[in-house]
């Protein structure tokens, strides 16, 4: 079962629950104009319920390509399963030294640089808001869709699993998107807010960034993007203020 | 093969890529470099025997899996391995972690007690450890700490008291040529040269382009007055056994350069 985010990307969202509260560990399916292009493979926590969806949105031919934003493995743990140690599915990750991050087997894309997959262009952004270095954001040229990875996450209530941004109540709530990235990008006690939204601007000037679609969150559809940016520049900055050096 | 830093801490070293034409090191050339060499960033693990019990801290990756296991086996012998403590679940650091627990069944996992996704790491299972936390290994013993610069939420810092080592993980991690490989600082040729430090935290720890330089300065400060290490084991460079307390002040400087000019590249 996939969520439609936009004419040719589907969700398959993946829920982990934290004592009640829930943060997505997802994955997207791209339908591309010369096969299917996964990006990230999820957690092996969920591998059955993946590779059950994956194979019923192909009509049980898999994917033809997997995109991973990075090695870390909520992103990568279902590589194999899903086909990408094989011949038949083209494995692409923007690590440096793929054999170091367990990824022998990847093309490699250069942060900065695109690359075309299945028909498809896509984009390799260096991105602001990370954990790991060799993350990049991916950007789909075809349905204008940003794949952040762990950027522009929440967490969310059960029942909230498939919404869009646009079926909350006001968009993604301010509080879920402050606790997601205070917990989960620990780094950001020490941000100047306004380095990461310069950088943000300059990715959103670049490109036509029609949703984002974060691997830890709800799917942010156009009409909310302004309101997210506007929640997580807040969140940024009370991270900071509530850290202080002992 | 591994070399002794000090009596019972033992040094396993993983060189990972050249990282020479990646980061155009012979175009820009920068001053410690030399044409012509390789440059590495290591993966490093550390096995702290203490007498009766023995301790690795971290795993090297997936791409030296024989590598890992031979050196555990060649420190550890008949004696087994007690315990393997993961700093965070990056590939790099904990990749050969189900590898070694399979050769090792009588191994106790020690995972981070830090951040809240640890059954997607398969570190639901051991012994959590947090500030404080300490084991005893008999001549010596292992505390662990809250990991102050860091990437997954899911991490650890480690000390150990006896020597007064630091265990710093993904911080103050530098590059280096190809002949350094498991040299100490104080072993390298002329004064180091704290570029270094800026090629690796400008592009590994990425997010210090982005951090106010004077609270994280501060923190430095504060690091230096909790730890005062004697030894400081980085996981992603070469050990530091003296003036160690010097290059944790040099970080200051590494956070005010990376934060004066423009962005230095991506880790590719």
């Amino acid at each position: 079962m996939t969520v439609p985010v936009t004419p040719t990307v589907e969700w398959i969202n993946q829920c982990y629950d934290h004592e009640g509260r829930h943060e997505h560990v997802s994955l997207y399916l791209l339908r591309a104009p010369e096969g299917t292009v996964l990006v990230d493979s999820g957690s092996f926590y969920h591998r059955e319920e993946i590779t059950a969806a994956v194979e019923e949105a192909t009509g049980g031919d898999g994917p033809d390509a997997i995109v991973l934003s990075h090695s870390d493995y909520p992103h990568a743990a279902n590589v194999s399963p899903l086909g990408g140690d094989t011949e038949d599915v083209e494995l692409v990750a923007s690590s440096a030294s793929p054999a170091q991050q367990g990824l022998p087997d990847a093309r490699k894309c250069d942060i900065g640089g695109s690359l075309t997959i299945q028909g498809r262009e896509f984009s390799f952004i260096d991105p602001p808001l990370a954990d790991r270095s060799h993350t990049t954001w991916i950007y789909d040229h075809g349905d204008g869709v940003l794949f952040t990875a762990d950027g522009f996450g929440n967490y969310h209530d059960p029942g909230q699993c498939e919404y869009l941004s646009g079926d909350f109540a006001d968009a993604t709530p301010a509080e879920a998107v402050y606790e997601y990235h205070r917990d989960n990008l620990v780094w950001l006690r020490y941000v100047a807010p306004e380095k990461v939204e310069r950088t943000l601007d300059d990715i959103f000037a670049e490109f036509d960034v029609r949703a984002v679609a974060p691997i830890h969150g709800n799917p942010i559809e156009a009409a909310d993007l302004d309101v997210y940016r506007d929640r997580l520049g807040d969140a940024m900055c009370r991270i900071a203020d509530e850290y202080a050096v002992a | 093969m591994p070399r002794e830093i000090v009596p019972g801490i033992h040094w396993i070293y993983e060189a990972g890529p050249d990282r020479t034409e990646s980061w155009d090191l012979a175009d820009r050339n920068p001053d410690w470099y030399e044409p012509g060499r390789e440059a590495y960033v290591p993966q490093c693990a550390y096995l702290v025997d203490g007498g009766e019990e023995t301790l690795l801290f971290d795993t090297l990756s997936p791409a030296s899996t024989e590598e890992i296991l031979t050196a555990i086996d060649e420190l550890v012998g008949e004696r087994g391995l007690d315990y393997l403590a993961v700093s965070h679940p990056d590939v790099p650091h904990a990749g050969n972690t189900l590898a070694i627990l399979e050769e090792h069944p009588e191994t106790t996992l020690v995972a981070p007690g830090y951040g809240n996704d640890h059954e997607l790491y398969h570190l639901d299972d051991g012994i959590h450890v947090t500030e404080g936390d300490e084991i005893d290994l008999g001549d010596r013993v292992v505390e662990f700490h809250e990991a102050t610069f860091l990437d997954a939420p899911v991490s650890v810092w480690m000390t150990e008291r006896e020597t007064e080592t630091l265990f710093p993980v993904d911080w103050m991690g530098f590059i280096h040529l190809d002949e350094e490989k498991l040299a100490f600082v104080d072993e390298l040729d002329g004064e180091f040269d704290p570029s270094r430090l800026v090629e690796f935290h400008g592009r590994v720890l990425f997010w210090y382009q982005y951090i106010d330089v004077e609270k994280t300065n501060a923190e430095i400060d504060r690091l230096v007055e909790k730890f005062d290490p004697e030894i400081v084991a980085p996981a992603h460079g070469l050990v530091i056994r003296e003036d160690a307390t010097d290059y944790m002040e040099t970080m200051k400087d590494v956070t005010r350069t990376i934060d004066g000019q423009e962005r230095i590249g991506t880790l590719g």
